[in-house]
């Protein structure tokens, strides 16, 4: 069998996490390439549905990444992100989703490291979680 | 470029002189603040001497990609009038009616028609001028590929068929019988920033440098590391065209007086500048290449950069050795160079191979520079640097004449940054109060087009950003790739797009092709988004049609080591930017009037400097102190190092400050609340005795809440009367001179509190401190012996002269290291120091009557926490504020509309803190040079019939903004959205869209990912 890559969406926000991966760039930090970013303006605009649609269309995982708690630029938006991550992993395991397939994390615009390090951790998270069910299911 | 037939008012303009990084900066900034500025430089490009770098510390990035937007920033202004080739040939006048003859050499190709397509260089190349030397590559004048003004120069002399090299040129624009012009302009001001060159180590015949081809200077080493570079970014040894396996720098050449014809000051950024070539060699090439630096003193003075220091010796493995070797020689039939030097602690010679020697050559002002100097009449020093004004370091001799940068004294770039806008702030105070000029930006941007009914015509324009991109991936294959995606019109690799060249190539391409989405796949959109929304307008389709794939930064930077996966997600990319921008929709920008009053918190010299500047220029102030009384750290200290008289100049600064009408001064001031956006803020305060709240709105933030004075628990601090700190030891120089005469011994301990696991970097002031300190000590007893205990002497520019003094005086300089500090325990009213004299290689005592400790400083961290959470703004791990940009942002913090002054933003002299004051007021100006704020398109819109008022969005949104309205919906004013869009992820309905990040653009990202997954 062909080893399998999971495919990761990343829904990063502009002030601090997208920024942190442009540093890690800037910096040339490794990290597997199996992550994609999509920008946002803050993780508080990141939708239960963009997250639900991104594993129907067979994502193996799916993380959201906001500021440091308290550094939202928009006060709050983290943290409301968060919320919803939970309630959203809630969810997930309702529908037979393993919910460690979704992540919220917080990373400051200077940590480009910390940035390329939890790419990395959630890559081999989801590698040994193996393929997405519903990738698994519509597969047959 | 501007002709200059619009710039034909007299008197009312600034020339600025170089079109390095500080003078564009000087340039751009008066230009923003609606000033006109005449750029003079005599190099047929602008951009001096940072273009030839590869790569600058502390971030290790890519100098072009940060640089080269501001310069072509430069020419697009409209306030500027560039003249390359061009040189001051003589100056008349006074400050506000200058008359400066310029004279101009031929170019023998005409700017408005060249092209820069490089015919002319393949047919002659050996008429087409290139810069000798460092350009070994091949022979083209454009330095680079970003160039400003993107066009060829042609040298006559070399050429024998001239009617030729004109038939070759397709648009005509070679002229041979161009001629030598001069031409006189009036001018209120003069700025004066030609850069310095770098020390020429050619007649030091003991350093090989004419003899042995590897043996390089630093900056040639640049040249090569460089992508743009002679070797295409290979590091190969000039001499056998193999990788070297170990490379040496060698410190200090041409500086601190030490070679024939070397400066007796230190050239400040040579050490970073070393220590930056070697990381990124090691980042390079690993294990494969082995680095040394042979040093004197590491001076990381800098902000955060003992960090830099630290990571390049305990991450990097880039080896210290603490020596001053003599030669490099090259042994008989061997292939490399040999260095014998004496370690620490030894006498034993060492002799050791090196493939490559590189030396960290300082800098020098060039003859040109010194001619100008004797032209426009300004006082020069003995190193022929210019004689400024004690507190204020760009205000030369001569009134009205202003420098910045490097030829004022060696710095680095973030400090020639901050020259370059005091310079500015300074010059454009001598002009007369700003005309008004109408906002013509109607005119210039041609009409936009409707494209609402037409099927998405896609372009898609690839970069290979030189080898960042193009050297991991195969972009022609992403080309071929893209062009077969659905709604792709185009699709064309474009070298370098945000060169003027390819953009102007991908403006064409819109026009002829009709397209109306574009698709960028470059680098981030966080810095290039604007420049590519601008030349969508330019090419009369609307700004926000676009998407930029940010491959460079997400791909093929952090995968290069993968270029197949690279590649696949790289065209991942790609796919997910072209779904995406079929939905974009086209936007018009909010705008709102601004608020042109000015908060600025802190009443110290920079706060009180900053508002001084702004007042005068009509602008109403409020002035924040949080102590009783205006001064700061000031009020405390008495003489700077050259003898300026602190006491009376900030004196005089608080009277004045007192005075101003257009000033309002709040002491004994706390900030407890804040809201509002860049040009409209609210901000609470509470001051006085009694603590009364009020709200001030203001358009401006500037923070100068200065640091504080580090005061750790050691070496008897506060506990023996004979252990001062330098602070005091100068207030008790000053009040008791008779105790001072009766001192036999005084030790000082250098890095107390700084340089330390707590409290990791350098404070930059204690060295010049402690030399101030002992050279006043010796002047009212010049018996006592003075022991300076160190542990590199940081005395950096100019600094290192009064150094030199303290030595030849007498004063005892010795080494210790952090792993064996001195000692101090009490004896009587004295103190018994004890330390290890690596020279002498014995431990020692002395029983000194004074211990003065250099404890340097360390940030205010209450309050620069709580206002860090009031303002959100980010701080540095030791507290300070960060600026949006290390290099090229110095002073304008990450959130629009706030700004940072002083030792807020790390440790500093008071002239440094003066001319951070004062670039802040010239940043501040460019913001109040508009009437009106453009606050973009990225705002929430309700669609009325979907919504049920139920009142979510409501209670979402952190700034409380929607409300339900008349007609019974939730209604949001786009002028106070934020465009968080965390009401349109609440909205049960679905009800509301965030315009730029509409929910189905963002859904044709993640559907577009995954179409190509086999399931």
């Amino acid at each position: 069998m062909e080893k399998f890559e999971p495919v990761i969406v990343a829904f990063c926000c502009h002030y601090c996490a997208y920024t942190a991966a442009d540093m890690a760039g800037s910096q040339r930090l490794p990290y597997p390439a199996n992550v994609k970013i999509i920008r946002v303006p803050c993780s508080g605009k990141v939708d239960a549905l963009h997250i639900i649609k991104a594993f129907e269309k067979g994502a193996d995982g799916v993380y959201v990444a906001g500021c440091l708690e308290g550094d939202c630029h928009f006060k709050n938006g983290n943290e409301r992100a968060a919320r919803r991550i939970a309630y959203v992993k809630n969810y997930l395991e309702e529908i037979g989703i393993e919910s460690e397939r979704l992540e919220m994390v917080m990373i400051s615009a200077g940590m480009g490291q910390r940035f390329a390090q939890t790419a990395t951790e959630i890559t081999e998270k989801i590698r040994a979680l193996g393929p997405s069910p519903i990738r698994t299911a519509t597969a047959l | 470029m501007q002709n200059s037939t619009r710039l034909q008012s007299q008197k009312n303009k600034v020339l600025v002189v170089g079109g390095g990084l500080g003078g564009i900066r000087t340039a751009l900034d008066l230009a923003e603040a609606e000033k006109d500025v005449i750029l003079v430089d005599r190099a047929h490009t602008i951009g001096g001497l940072m273009t030839q770098l590869d790569r600058t510390f502390p971030t290790n990035n890519c100098d072009l990609c940060t640089l080269s937007p501001h310069l072509s920033e430069g020419s697009r202004q409209q306030h500027i009038e560039l003249m390359t080739m061009t040189e001051v040939v003589a100056v008349k006048g006074s400050k506000g009616n200058f008359t400066v003859s310029l004279q101009t050499a031929p170019r023998y190709i005409n700017l408005e028609k060249c092209t820069a397509c490089g015919e002319c260089l393949q047919a002659f190349p050996e008429c087409v001028q290139f810069n000798a030397g460092l350009d070994h590559r091949a022979p083209t004048c454009m330095r680079y590929p970003q160039a400003t003004p993107q066009a060829f120069s042609i040298d006559l002399a070399s050429c024998t068929d001239v009617q030729a090299l004109v038939a070759v040129c397709p648009a005509g624009a070679i002229n041979p019988d161009d001629i030598t012009t001069t031409r006189e302009v009036g001018c209120a001001a003069i700025v004066l920033s030609p850069g310095a060159e770098l020390f020429d180590p050619s007649h030091l015949d003991y350093l090989g440098y004419s003899s042995f081809p590897d043996v390089v200077t630093s900056l040639e080493y640049e040249r090569i590391l460089s992508a743009s570079g002679p070797t295409a970014g290979r590091l190969l040894r000039p001499s056998t065209g193999q990788q070297p396996k170990k490379v040496a720098w060698i410190q200090c050449i041409g500086s601190r007086g030490l070679q024939k014809g070397a400066g007796a000051y230190c050239s400040h950024a040579c050490c970073m500048f070393a220590l930056k070539e070697a990381m990124v060699t090691k980042e390079r090439f690993q294990e494969d290449i082995e680095t040394t630096i042979f040093y004197m003193d590491m001076r990381t003075f800098g902000k955060d950069y003992e960090l830099y220091l630290n990571r390049a010796k305990n991450d990097c493995g880039v080896r210290f050795l603490r020596s001053r070797p003599h030669s490099i020689v090259q042994p008989e039939g061997a292939d490399g160079l040999s260095i014998t030097y004496t370690v620490d602690d030894s006498t034993t010679q060492i002799t050791e191979e090196f493939d490559m020697v590189v030396l960290a050559t300082g800098f020098k002002t060039s003859a040109a520079s010194r001619r100008l100097a004797a032209e426009t009449g300004i006082e020069m020093n003995a190193d022929f640097f210019p004689v400024t004004d004690i507190f204020n370091p760009v205000v030369t001799s001569v009134p009205g004449i202003y420098v910045a940068g490097t030829f004022e004294a060696p710095k680095d770039i973030p400090e020639t940054m901050v020259q370059g806008s005091a310079a500015a702030c300074m010059a454009g105070a001598d002009l007369p109060a700003a005309r008004k000029i109408p906002d013509d930006e109607e005119a210039v941007l041609p009409r936009e087009r409707d494209v609402s009914g037409e099927e998405p015509r896609v372009g898609v324009f690839i970069c290979d950003c030189g080898d960042n991109i193009g050297g991991v991936i195969d972009v022609a294959s992403l080309v071929e790739d893209a062009a077969r995606l659905p709604h792709v019109v185009v699709a064309k690799a474009e070298g370098h797009g945000c060169s003027r060249l390819s953009m102007d190539n991908i403006r064409q391409t819109i026009v002829d092709e009709g397209l109306n989405r574009v698709v960028i796949g470059g680098c981030s959109p966080r810095t290039h988004q604007g420049k590519f929304q601008e030349l969508l307008a330019r090419a009369g389709i609307n700004k926000y049609l676009l998407e930029i794939a940010n491959i460079r930064d997400q791909s093929t930077w952090v995968h290069s080591g993968k270029p197949a996966e690279a590649l696949s997600k790289t065209r991942d990319l790609l796919h997910m930017a072209v779904a995406a921008v079929v939905k974009a929709q086209p936007l018009s920008d909010q705008s709102l009037p601004i608020n042109k009053n000015i908060l600025v918190v802190g009443g110290g010299v920079s706060g009180m400097t900053a508002a001084l500047q702004l007042a005068d220029q009509g602008f109403q102030l409020y002035l924040l102190e949080k102590s009783p009384q205006l001064g700061g750290m000031a009020r405390k200290l008495v003489k700077t190092i050259e003898g300026g008289d602190i006491r009376d100049f900030v004196g005089k600064l608080i009277e004045r400050v007192e005075k101003h009408p257009k000033i309002q001064v709040f002491t004994r001031a706390l900030v407890v609340d804040h809201s509002g956006m860049p040009g409209m803020f609210k901000t609470g305060m509470q001051s006085g005795p009694q603590m009364f709240y009020r709200q001030l709105e203001h358009g401006i933030t500037i923070l100068a809440t200065g640091a504080m004075a580090n005061r750790p628990a050691t070496y008897l601090l506060d506990q023996s009367p004979a252990v001062r700190t330098q602070i005091e030891t100068q207030q008790f120089l000053t009040d008791q001179p008779e105790t001072v005469r009766q001192w036999d011994n005084v030790v000082m301990i250098q890095c107390v509190g700084s340089r330390v696991p707590e409290n990791p970097n350098c404070s930059r002031i204690c060295c010049q401190a402690a030399i101030k300190n002992a050279l006043a000590i010796l002047e009212i007893n010049p018996e006592a012996r003075i022991f300076i205990l160190y542990r590199d002497m940081r005395t950096f520019g100019f600094h290192e002269e009064y150094y030199q003094r303290a030595r030849e005086k007498g004063v005892i300089f010795s080494r210790y290291s952090l792993d064996r500090p001195p000692v101090a325990t009490t004896a009587g009213d004295q103190v018994e120091v004890s330390f290890y004299d690596p020279i002498l290689s014995r431990e020692l005592t002395v029983v000194a009557d004074a211990l003065c400790l250099s404890t340097g400083m360390v940030s205010d961290a209450d309050s620069s926490e709580e206002l860090a959470m009031i303002f959100k703004l980010p701080r540095t791990a030791d507290g300070f504020f960060l600026e949006d940009h290390v290099k090229l942002r110095p002073v304008d913090l990450p959130v629009p509309g706030f700004f940072v002054a002083g030792t807020a933003h790390s440790p500093k002299l008071i002239k440094e803190s003066i001319s951070q004051a004062n670039a802040v007021a010239s940043r501040a100006q460019t913001m109040l040079a508009r009437d009106a704020i453009n606050l973009g398109a990225a705002t929430a819109r309700v669609e009325g019939k979907l919504c049920a008022a139920c009142l979510i969005c409501v209670r979402a949104c952190p700034f409380g903004v929607p409300f339900i309205n008349a007609d019974g919906y939730s209604e949001i004013d786009p002028a106070k959205c934020h465009g968080c869009g965390m009401c349109v992820a609440e909205c049960p309905a679905k009800a509301i869209q965030l315009m730029q990040f509409e929910d189905d653009r963002i859904l044709a990202k993640v559907e577009q990912l995954f179409e190509r997954i086999p399931v």
